[in-house]
C-alpha cells in the first residue's frame, strides 16, 4: 500500500468515526433504547443514567475528533480507541449474560443479538482510533479538502461496515414494510397538507370561518376535520374526511352541516351519501 | 347521560355523513339485566340498591354468587359497598351474581415497599396503592413472579379506603421489563375481525355508583387510539395486535366467544396499560394472545363476562371501510 493511501486511510477515519458517534450519540437519546448494550448490566433504575451517559461520551468524542489536533487531540484518539476497545470487552460480557440482548450501539436500531459482526465492527472501530494518533489535521480539516483517494477509500470502508451493520438491515425492513394505512401513525400535519392541496378545501373557501379545526378525530384510514362555516347567513359545521393513503385527488371529501337542524345541506369531494355503501 | 357521549355522537354523526352508516354503527343500549349502584340493605334474601334510578331491591336464589375478594355469604354485604348486579335471565328482579367493592389494578409496578406496590396505570390516571395480602401473595406471586418496578402487574381485588386489596391475578407478567418489550412485527394483513381477549376497568373509581354518572357508562377504552384526536395524554405503545387506530366516538362490535353476547360499544377513553399487555386470558382456555378492548365495567358484565376472572376472549369489529 502507498504511503498516499495509508495517509488518507488514516486521515478519513477521523470525519468517518466522528460521524457514526454522533449517530450513536442521537440514536442513544431516542426511546426505545434501554435494555440494550451497557444498560443490560446495571439495574433497571440505572439504565437510563446509564445509556444517556454513554451518549455525552459518544457526543465529546466526535466533537474532540473533528475539532483538536496536537497532544490533546492525542488524547482525544486514544480514549476514543480506549471507548471502542472498553465496548468490545462490554459487548462480550453483555452477551454471555442476556444472549438475546441487542447492542444499542444505535439505539432501538441494534436490537438483533450481538453476533460475531457487532463485535467486529466495534473492534475494527477501536484500530481505526488508534490509526489515527499523531495525525496532523483535525478532522474538520479533511472534510472541507477531500481528495479523490479519500472518497475512495471511504466508500470502501463504508461497504465493508455496512457488511458488519445489524442496523442497516433493520432500517431497510422498516422502509420496506408498509403497513396497512388503518393501522399506520400519520401526523396530523401531514393530513392537514394534503386537505389543504385538494380541490375540495378550495371549494370550500368560501364557506370556512377559521383557518384552525375546532375537532379532529380518526376512523382506520381516514382522519377527520371539523371547521367552523358560514352559509347564507347560517352556522355550518364543514366536515373534511381525509384518506390517509391512496390517489391524492380522491382521498378528501366533504360535508357541510347545518348546525341548527343538523342537515347535511351540501356534499363534496368522491362523496359519501348512501348510495356509497355499496361502493368504495 | 354518560360522559362524553355528545362528542362522540357528533362525530358519529359527522362519520356517517361522510362514509355511510356501516362505518360507526349506532352503540347498543346496556342490558337491563346490569345494575351498579350502593348497598343500601342486604339480609339473607333480599338486596337493596341505591341506583340512579332510586333504590332497586334484587331476590336471590340458591345458585346466586356473591364476591367480595372471595365467594362471601349475603349477609356479609355491607351498606356503602359499591355493587354490580348481574341479573337472572327470567328478568331483573332476580340476582344472579353481585359483585361488591371490586376494583382492578392494571399498569406498571413504580414501586415497592413490603407488601404494597404503587402501580402506574398509565394515561395520567392517578397512581395506585396495591396491597397484597399474605392470603392472595402465593397466588399473586405465581402469576407475577417479578415484583419489581419496571414490571407490569394485573390484579383483580378488593377497595378498601384508597387502597385495593389484591385478591388474585387476572394475567400472567410478561418475563420482560415494560420498556423491553418487543416492538410488533410488521402487518401486511389487516382484517376488521380482530380476535383477542376483552378486559375491563372502571371508570368511576369504585366512588358513588349511584350519582357519578361514569359508573353507570357502557363503552370501552381502546388500546391503539389516535394521539391527535385524543385531549389529554395517552402513552400507550403499539399494541401487539393489528387493532385499527380510532378516536373516542368509534364504535366497536364486541362478542364474547364464549357466552356469544354481542354488543356494539363507543370508544370512550384509551386504554394506555392495556396496550402495553400481550396475554392470554388465563381463565379462558386457548384463544388469541392480545388485548383488544378494555371495557368499562358496565359493558363487560352485560356482555358475560366476570369481573373476578378479569377478561373473555373477544372477537372485535370494526368497520373502517378499507375495502
Amino acid at each position: 500500500m502507498s504511503p498516499e493511501i495509508l495517509e488518507a486511510l488514516r486521515e478519513v477515519q477521523l470525519p468517518l468515526l466522528a460521524v457514526l458517534l454522533f449517530l450513536g450519540a442521537a440514536a442513544k437519546v431516542m426511546p426505545g433504547s434501554e435494555s440494550t448494550g451497557l444498560a443490560v448490566l446495571v439495574s433497571q433504575g440505572w439504565r437510563r443514567p446509564v445509556t444517556l451517559a454513554t451518549c455525552v461520551l459518544e457526543a465529546v468524542a466526535a466533537v474532540a475528533l473533528l475539532t483538536v489536533t496536537g497532544p490533546l487531540g492525542d488524547v482525544a484518539r486514544i480514549l476514543t480507541a480506549l471507548l471502542f476497545l472498553v465496548s468490545v470487552v462490554v459487548l462480550s460480557v453483555v452477551r454471555r449474560r442476556d444472549p438475546e440482548a441487542g447492542c444499542g450501539c444505535f439505539g432501538g436500531l441494534s436490537r438483533e443479538p450481538i453476533g460475531w459482526r457487532t463485535l467486529t465492527r466495534a473492534s475494527l472501530l477501536a484500530v481505526a482510533a488508534a490509526a489515527t494518533v499523531g495525525l496532523a489535521p483535525i478532522g474538520w480539516a479533511v472534510v472541507s479538502a477531500p481528495t479523490p483517494t479519500h472518497g475512495v477509500v471511504l466508500g470502501a470502508e463504508l461497504l465493508l461496515l455496512a457488511w458488519l451493520s445489524p442496523e442497516l438491515r433493520e432500517m431497510l425492513t422498516r422502509a420496506s414494510s408498509t403497513e396497512p394505512c388503518a393501522l399506520r401513525e400519520v401526523s396530523p400535519r401531514r393530513t392537514l397538507r394534503r386537505l389543504r392541496r385538494s380541490d375540495v378545501w378550495r371549494a370550500n373557501a368560501g364557506v370556512m370561518l377559521g383557518g384552525e379545526p375546532e375537532d379532529t378525530w380518526r376512523h382506520g384510514c381516514w382522519r377527520f376535520l371539523r371547521y367552523d362555516g358560514m352559509r347564507h347567513g347560517r352556522h355550518v359545521d364543514v366536515v373534511y374526511a381525509v384518506r390517509l393513503d391512496g390517489p391524492r385527488r380522491t382521498g378528501v371529501r366533504s360535508v357541510l352541516v347545518d348546525r341548527e337542524s343538523g342537515t347535511v345541506v351540501a356534499t363534496s369531494g368522491a362523496v359519501a351519501t348512501l348510495d356509497f355503501q355499496g361502493t368504495s | 347521560m354518560p360522559v362524553m357521549t355528545y362528542d362522540g355522537w357528533d362525530r358519529r354523526r359527522f362519520t356517517t355523513a361522510l362514509l355511510g352508516p356501516e362505518a360507526v354503527p349506532e352503540p347498543t343500549p346496556v342490558h337491563h339485566r346490569v345494575a351498579r349502584g350502593v348497598v343500601v340493605d342486604a339480609t339473607s334474601y333480599m338486596l337493596c340498591l341505591a341506583t340512579p334510578q332510586g333504590e332497586e331491591r334484587f331476590l336471590y336464589d340458591r345458585n346466586t354468587v356473591f364476591w367480595r375478594g372471595g365467594e362471601i355469604r349475603p349477609t356479609e354485604l355491607r351498606p356503602g359497598d359499591d355493587a354490580v348486579v348481574r341479573c337472572s335471565h327470567e328478568g331483573r328482579l332476580l340476582a344472579e351474581q353481585v359483585w361488591a367493592q371490586t376494583a382492578r389494578v392494571t399498569g406498571v409496578i413504580v414501586e415497592r415497599e413490603g407488601e404494597s406496590l404503587l402501580i402506574d396505570p398509565g394515561h395520567g390516571r392517578p397512581r395506585l396503592t396495591v396491597v397484597l395480602p399474605y392470603r392472595a401473595s402465593g397466588r399473586i406471586s405465581v402469576r407475577h413472579p417479578r415484583l419489581e418496578p419496571g414490571y407490569l402487574f394485573d390484579a383483580v381485588g378488593v377497595r378498601r379506603g384508597g387502597e385495593v386489596w389484591a385478591s388474585r391475578p387476572v394475567t400472567t407478567q410478561p418475563p420482560h421489563p415494560l420498556d423491553a418489550t418487543p416492538r410488533r412485527p410488521p402487518v401486511h394483513e389487516y382484517s376488521t375481525t380482530v380476535e383477542g381477549i376483552a378486559t375491563w376497568y372502571d371508570p368511576a373509581w369504585g366512588r358513588s355508583a349511584h350519582l357519578d354518572p361514569r359508573a353507570q357508562t357502557p363503552g370501552a377504552a381502546y388500546p391503539a387510539l389516535d394521539r391527535a384526536g385524543h385531549e389529554g395524554r395517552c402513552d400507550r405503545r403499539t399494541p401487539c395486535l393489528p387493532v385499527p387506530l380510532l378516536s373516542t366516538g368509534a364504535t366497536l362490535g364486541i362478542r364474547n366467544d364464549r357466552t356469544r353476547e354481542t354488543a356494539v360499544v363507543p370508544v370512550i377513553d384509551c386504554a394506555a396499560a392495556d396496550s402495553w399487555f400481550c396475554d392470554l386470558c388465563p381463565t379462558c382456555g386457548p384463544g388469541a394472545a392480545g388485548r383488544i378492548a378494555s371495557l368499562t365495567m358496565i359493558s363487560f358484565v352485560a356482555l358475560g363476562g366476570r369481573l373476578e376472572a378479569g377478561c373473555f376472549n373477544a372477537t372485535m369489529t370494526v368497520a373502517t371501510r378499507e375495502e
